[in-house]
């Protein structure tokens, strides 16, 4: 039952989005009254979005057949966003694709053109000049957050490599240990002539 | 849990003559129609409506269909069916009741949806359709009020198109013992106060726990829809068998 709650709200979102940014109508317009289904081999989880022109359906548990079915892993997903990566991603047989390409790509290509303007939304509420402030820390806070994990980043990157710089290297160990057993052997034999002499 | 013989059939746990069972049932719904939604989403806690959503996802509803909502009552599935079927399609909202039937085109109209629906007064026993003309069919928690289920599978396997489908939802048996005595505990004794509560009936929904029981399981239905002539019959489970969703195609 959790994938119903899941596609429920996964479909409320969706339609939310729909009714927030008009032009995702135009762009889902080739999409309209065909099935898309993706099935996630890792999560063995199949659904499908239905779009007819004013509401977009998502199910779950999935299984009859679909104008375009895509088949791939859940890490694969976050590629999707970029049409010209279907092709890519089919070659690289991280994407299994049957059906009509132009479905996904309708799909692909209208989520990432999505740009909603979130201070027109929230002026509702919070006026004009409230909603553009709020908007603005909103995106300030999102690029000061993406500078710090950038920074956090290289600072680990950089960690990394210098510590690969005074780490020994298992061969140059192996090589230590075989010199030191030479150099022992050498000592008991030297040893033994010393003691010889006496 | 068969009928006893072509006379005598079940009215919750009692045994009563085949042809008082329709308007005793009638009776019924004609008391619940009103608080019919709210009783719903109070008896289920709402999950009724994730049970609907995975009916409509087994469907296979697309554009031009034409689809009947069997025992539609207060048109949930209805509602959805008509969005998907687009303006050349035609859904038919099927009630034997005309006081469910009213509650549910009120409803549907408040909703904006009026193009593409017809309210239909209609015995599933008898479909009032030519053979062949419907492509899919739902009964949604109407099955175990039907008074000869088997002849009325018989009706919905004649109406169907090849390739079409059938989709029942209706209340089933658990297998797990601790959920099945709490679901005892619930339908026995906290249905009915509910129902004495919200909609002023505690007898309906006294009903509506005999008639659970007294419905064949998965597997029963299963073979009566095998019998009835519809091919590849399967089941699943929701809620731990509380209710199931059967399907089967005729080709």
């Amino acid at each position: 039952m959790w994938i119903s709650v899941l596609t429920a709200v996964t479909e409320q979102i969706v339609n939310r989005l729909i009714t927030l940014e008009p032009s995702l109508r135009q762009d889902l317009r080739d999409a309209e009254h065909r099935v898309l289904a993706v099935t996630l081999t890792d999560l063995n989880l199949s659904c499908a979005l239905h779009y007819n022109g004013d509401h977009c359906f998502v199910y779950g548990n999935y299984l009859d057949s679909a104008d375009c079915h895509i088949t791939t892993a859940l890490d694969t997903v976050s590629e999707l966003k970029d049409p010209s990566q279907l092709t890519r991603l089919i070659r690289a047989n991280k994407l299994d694709l049957q059906g009509d390409i132009h479905l996904a790509q309708a799909y692909s290509k209208a989520f990432s053109n999505l740009k909603i303007d979130w201070a027109e939304h929230v002026s509702r509420y919070l006026g004009d000049a409230g909603a553009q402030h709020l908007v603005n820390t909103i995106g300030q806070g999102k690029s000061r957050a993406q500078k710090h994990c950038e920074t956090f980043e290289d600072i680990f990157t950089q960690l990394c490599q210098d510590e690969l710089n005074v780490t020994v290297h298992p061969l140059e160990l192996e090589q230590f240990k075989s010199q030191t057993r030479a150099l022992s052997q050498h000592l008991s034999a030297l040893e033994q002539r010393i003691n010889a002499l006496d | 849990m068969k009928e006893e013989n072509r006379d005598t059939t079940h009215f919750g746990y009692k045994t009563i003559e085949s042809n008082q069972k329709e308007s005793l049932v009638a009776d019924v719904f004609h008391s619940v129609a009103a608080k019919y939604d709210i009783m719903n989403d109070f008896m289920s806690f709402g999950i009724h409506r994730l049970w609907k959503r995975q009916t409509i996802a087994c469907s296979g509803v697309r554009k031009g269909h034409r689809v009947l909502d069997l025992a539609g009552g207060t048109g949930d599935l209805t509602a959805k069916f008509s969005q998907l079927v687009g303006e050349t399609g035609q859904v038919i909202l099927g009630d034997i009741n005309d006081s469910m039937l009213k509650v549910g085109r009120d409803k549907l109209r408040d909703l904006g949806l009026v193009n593409n629906i017809e309210y239909v007064q209609m015995n599933a026993q008898a479909l009032p359709f030519p053979d062949n003309s419907i492509d899919v069919i739902t009964i949604a928690f109407g099955l175990r009020n039907v008074t000869d289920k088997d002849e009325a599978l018989r009706s919905m396997y004649r109406v169907l198109k090849p390739g079409g489908r059938l989709l029942v939802l209706e209340f089933s048996k658990t297998d797990n013992e601790a959920l099945s005595k709490l679901y005892d505990f619930y339908s026995f004794n906290i249905l009915p106060t509910m129902g004495k509560l919200v909609a002023n009936d505690s007898e309906s929904y006294r009903y509506l726990a005999e008639s659970i029981r007294m419905h064949p399981d998965q597997d029963t239905l299963k073979n009566m829809m095998e019998n009835a002539g519809f091919e590849q019959a399967s089941y699943q489970n929701f809620t731990g068998g509380i209710v199931a969703l059967h399907r089967g195609f005729k080709y």
